[in-house]
Order: C-alpha cells, then structure tokens, then sequence
C-alpha cells in the first residue's frame, strides 16, 4: 500500500472510530511522513506557519463574536418585533417573519449555527403560543432558514473558501448576496403555498402608525449590514477588519444604545466565541498539514488529469460535484468537506473554466443544505434539542422545504450568472 | 473508600478551577485579539498613522488561542468528530474504539514530538518582523499542544482500560462555526 493511501485510511479510520477530525487529520499525515522517512517535524512546521501566516482566517474569530454579541443583547427581539410589523400579516405571517428574520440576521452573521442558537428558543415560543404551529413545523422552518446565515455576506465558510482557493473574498460575498435571496424567497414562497392549505394564521396587523417606532427602535441594528459591506466595498478596511468592525458595533449599541448587555454577558461571549474558534481552528490546522500531504503526492492535478481524459462538460462535472457533495453532506461536517474534499476539486473546474467566484458560492450554499439533511445535519440537531421535538417529526417538516431548496441550488448552479451578476456588476473581471 | 471519595472530589475541584482559569486565558486571548484590530483600524483612519505591530500580535493570539484551547479548554464532547458510529454503539463498543484511537494518537504525536522539538528550537534563528520575538518562543506553544494532548490522551487510556466510559458524545454542543 503507498504511503499515501495509508494515510487516507488512517484518517477515515480514527476519525470513524471517534478521534477528533483535527486530530484525525494530523496524526494520518504523521503516519505518511514516518512510513515514507519524512521529518516528522514536516507537521510542525506546516502546522505553525500555515497558521502563521493566514491574516484572513482571522475573521473567523470575529464574525463569531460579533454574533455571540447581537444574540446576548437584544438586537434579536428588535429586529423580531420589526419584521413581525412588516409581514405579520399575511397568512402564515409568523413562519415568515422567521424567514426574513433570518435574511436580515444573515447580513450580519457569517453562521449559520449562531442564528439557530440565537432566534430558535424565542421563534419557537412565539410559534407555538396557543398552538398556532406545531412545535416540528416550527423548529424544521428555524432550521432551514437558519441556511441562510452564511450565504448573505458575511460568512465564515466563504472566508474559509476564499483562503483554500485564493479567490476574493470581496467578490465572494458579493457573489453570496443573490443566491442567499433566492433561497431565502423558495421558502417563503413555500410557505405562503403551506400556509392556504394547512390554514396558517395571520398575525394582528401592526397598525402602520407603529412602524416608525418599531423601525428606528431597530434601526442601529438594521445599520449593521450597510456599515458592513460599506467598510468592505469602500475599501476602508480588510475583510478582517471589518469584521472587527462589526464585533466593536454589536458591542457598542448592545451596551451603550440598548443597555442589554452586562460585562458578565460580554466574558460570557469572548467564552462561547473562543470554544468555537478553537474547534474550527483545530480542524483548520489539521487540515494545513493534510493539505501538505496531498500537495506533495499531487493528488488534485492527478484527479484533474484522469477527469480529463472522460471529457467532462462543466455542466456534467457541476452536477456530478453537487451530489458528491449532498451526499457527503448528509455524513460529514461542513468544515471538512470545505477544508479537504473542495481543494482536491479545484484544479479541474479551473481547467474546465468554471468560475472560482461561481464555483465557492454553489458549493457552499450546497454544504449549507448538508446542514439540515439527515441523518448528520447540525442544524437539526440543534433544534431537537432547542425546541424538544423529536429528529423524526423535524425532518418530516423539513423535507419540503429540503427539495425546494435543491432547486433553488440547481438554478444557480446552471445560471453562473445568478451568483455572477453583482460582482461583475462591481468590477469583477471573472 | 469515602476517603478514596473526598480525595476523588478535590482532584474534580481541583481540576474544574484550572479549567476555569484555562478559560480565562483563552476569552482574554480572544480579546486582545479583538481590541488589537479596533486598535489598528483607529491609528490607520483616525490619526493616519498605520501600524503593523497589531497584525503580528493578532496571528499570535489566534495560533495560541487555538492550541492551547484546543489542549486545555476544549472538552471531549466539544470537539469536532465523525460520531454517527461513535456515538451510536453501544458503551463497551465504545471503550474499545477510544482505546484504539487514544493508542494511535499516543504513538504518533510521540513519534514526532523529537522532530518537532527539533523544529521549534531550530526557529531561534529566526525573529518576528514587527516585535522582534524569538520565533522559537512563538512557536513553543507548539510542544505544549503536543505535551498536553498526549497526556491528556494517556490520562483517557487510563481511564478506558479502567472500564470508565468515555462520555457519549453530545452533538448539540459541537461548535462548528457554520
């Protein structure tokens, strides 16, 4: 067996017997530098400067706190209580607020997980009063909308795409903006075709004499998105800087404008905020070194190669990438598949001309959808344990909107130009 | 055997304190972190005066935040693992599965930890840019991963060959930042 295969297989067998992917990932490739005679320093070095020298995965870090901070002050209930005002009305307008909920917290949160965490104990509250919803309708809508989170920028997973694929994270989240709306429009859409036949209710109307009030109470939060993307387009700061940016504002209006925030709360995040950043951080340094291994044998021009040979069309290969990936999806963490499968994929739909821009944006609204799909989904298992609704109810209710979200999907993979319009728009070359 | 009890209590005090101040290292990290970008951004648009010193103290924090948390904050059960099998079967099953990997992980790292002690003190030759910091300094954070992950391990076996279930897994509490 070469030393490479016996690699792969040490990795997919601890990490099949429980061994933490991280760990997983660095042990195997210590195991290649061994039996092929390498130092087996290789790993730290690769480990240590790899995570040296990537500025841009510092943003991790701080779009994570700045979410923990929105969900720990009342930025939610605000900006709740002013969608409620604007589609509330309508039939189902509950299960839609929770939808538009989710577009607007998506522009200021890169995680999908964050926004689960943050809205789903109070949406499903709200939903379930006097049994308007059943709690499985509830927690299936919280978790598909959450999907939302990390394709309107900014999103941790397009920051992780951009620094595996070297493309531009300014375009990236640009490239996000559209397909984010069209998921977030198929849901509503299936909701409001839901809502006639299983006879939703309607929510009192919000007198319009209300919505200035309801509007400027959550206006700073609103703000958040346009300062946001005006410090990324603008050019003022870096990504990351930006993201910074964000944290410092979140903080600033929780603690100073809305007084919902207490230093107790603020260690509480910098707490929660930093066990995130270290388990993404050790998959992130697992796969530094894996990804050395793979350079090393040639592994993503070999595939490239060999896919070659069978004169796949950009169109064939797309479809065949998007079922690779809902299928892993259904088994394995996001953050894998981003960090080892996606790299290995990239040489070839460079050499058949697909856009990086393009490509970054279907594959993570793909591994998004690998967030509710059973039976590894983390979002339902979030809410299982949120709203107390058993896996096999949730999923029921999820499948629906699962199918049109695969459509949704299948529209922007075969129109580029669904993810390429805004950036081209703003100068991206392509 | 209360006696074997109390001395069992205080390790467990003992251990949840240092836990705690562990904690407070890795929230502080993360704060620095954090004050140095607002910091950066203030002097670059506010006096116009960019400094660089504050990206180099970022990527510090952020490669000891992760390994050090990763050694010392991070529980069994907040870690990212494939545990559709992990966390299924049933807990004999379970034991030997850990004792395998615990076996695997403890061998490997190991083995490298000469090599990689070799690497990290080669680096004295080499100084940070901005703050000058020996970059074997820097990357002793490193060899302490490698200490504490394989002691940690150890400590598991132990434990495991004892019969003591490694906990079951608890996917809710995976903090993927997706």
């Amino acid at each position: 067996m070469s030393p490479f295969a016996l690699a792969v297989l040490a990795i997919v067998a601890l990490s099949l017997l429980g061994l933490p992917i991280g760990h997983a990932m660095i042990a195997g490739s210590l195991l290649y530098f061994w039996v092929r005679g390498v130092d087996m320093g290789t790993a730290a070095e690769q480990l240590l400067n790899g995570m040296n020298t990537s500025y841009l995965l510092l943003a991790i870090p701080l779009f994570i706190l700045a979410a923990e901070f929105m969900n720990s002050g009342s930025i939610m209930d605000r900006l709740l209580r002013f969608c409620n005002a604007i589609v509330g009305r309508y039939r189902g307008g509950l299960a839609q607020v929770n939808v538009v909920q989710s577009i607007i917290f998506a522009s200021m949160s890169g995680s999908a997980l964050a926004d689960a965490a943050g809205s789903g104990k109070l949406m499903q509250s709200l939903m379930t009063r006097d049994g308007k919803y059943t709690p499985s309708f509830a927690a299936a809508l919280t978790a598909v909308s959450s999907v939302i989170g990390p394709i309107i920028p900014p999103s941790i997973p397009l920051v992780i795409y951009a620094l595996v694929s070297d493309t531009s994270i300014g375009f990236l989240f640009l490239g996000g903006v559209i397909p984010g709306l069209l998921i977030g429009a198929v849901q509503m859409g299936l909701i409001a075709v839901t809502a006639k036949r299983r006879n939703f209710p309607v929510e009192a109307a919000v007198p319009l004499a209300r919505l200035p009030r309801i509007t400027w109470e959550a206006f700073p939060a609103l703000m958040m998105p346009v300062i946001l993307l005006g410090l990324l387009y603008s050019g003022i700061t870096t990504p990351t800087e930006a993201a910074a940016a964000a944290a410092a504002y979140a903080l600033l209006v929780s603690a100073l404008l809305y007084r919902s925030i207490s230093v107790r709360d603020v260690y509480r995040s910098l707490v929660t905020s930093s066990r995130v950043t270290i388990s993404i951080g050790m998959l992130i340094a697992g796969a530094l070194v894996f990804n050395y291994v793979i350079t090393v044998e040639n592994i993503p021009k070999t595939l490239s190669a060999a896919l070659q040979t069978y004169q796949l069309s950009p169109f064939m290969f797309l479809l065949a990438v998007n079922i690779l990936l809902l299928i892993l999806g259904c088994f394995l963490e996001g953050t894998t598949i981003l960090l080892v499968i996606v790299p290995v994929l990239l040489p070839t739909a460079h050499a058949l001309g697909i856009d990086p821009v393009h490509f970054g944006v279907v594959v993570v609204v793909n591994i998004m959808i690998g967030l509710v799909t059973p039976p590894y989904g983390l979002l339902l298992f979030m809410m299982v344990k949120i709203a107390e609704v058993p896996l096999k109810d949730l999923v029921r209710e999820v499948l629906p909107f699962l199918w049109v979200m695969i459509g949704a999907l299948a529209l922007m993979t075969f129109i580029p130009e669904i993810v390429l319009f805004l950036p081209k728009l703003l100068g991206y070359k392509g | 055997m209360a006696q074997g009890d109390a001395g069992e209590d205080r390790r467990h005090q003992v251990m949840a304190w240092l836990h705690r101040r562990a904690e407070n290292i890795a929230a502080g990290l993360l704060a620095v972190m954090f004050l140095a970008f607002i910091v950066q951004i203030v002097f670059r648009y506010l006096f116009n005066f960019p400094i660089g010193w504050t990206s180099e103290l970022t990527v510090v924090c952020w490669l000891w935040l992760v390994l050090f948390g990763s050694a010392f904050v991070l529980g069994e059960r907040d870690e990212i693992r494939f545990d559709l099998l992990y966390g299924a079967v049933g807990r004999r099953a379970r034991i030997a599965m850990a004792i395998v990997f615990s076996l695997a992980l403890i061998v490997l790292y190991g083995a490298s930890l000469k090599a990689s002690y070799a690497y990290v003190t080669f680096m004295k030759v080499e100084r940070s840019s901005y703050l000058h910091i020996r970059m074997d300094w820097l990357f002793s954070i490193y060899i302490l991963f490698l200490g504490a992950v394989i002691a940690r391990y150890v400590w598991l076996l132990l434990r495991l060959l004892r019969g003591k279930d490694p906990e079951a897994p608890d996917v809710t509490q995976v903090s993927s930042g997706l």
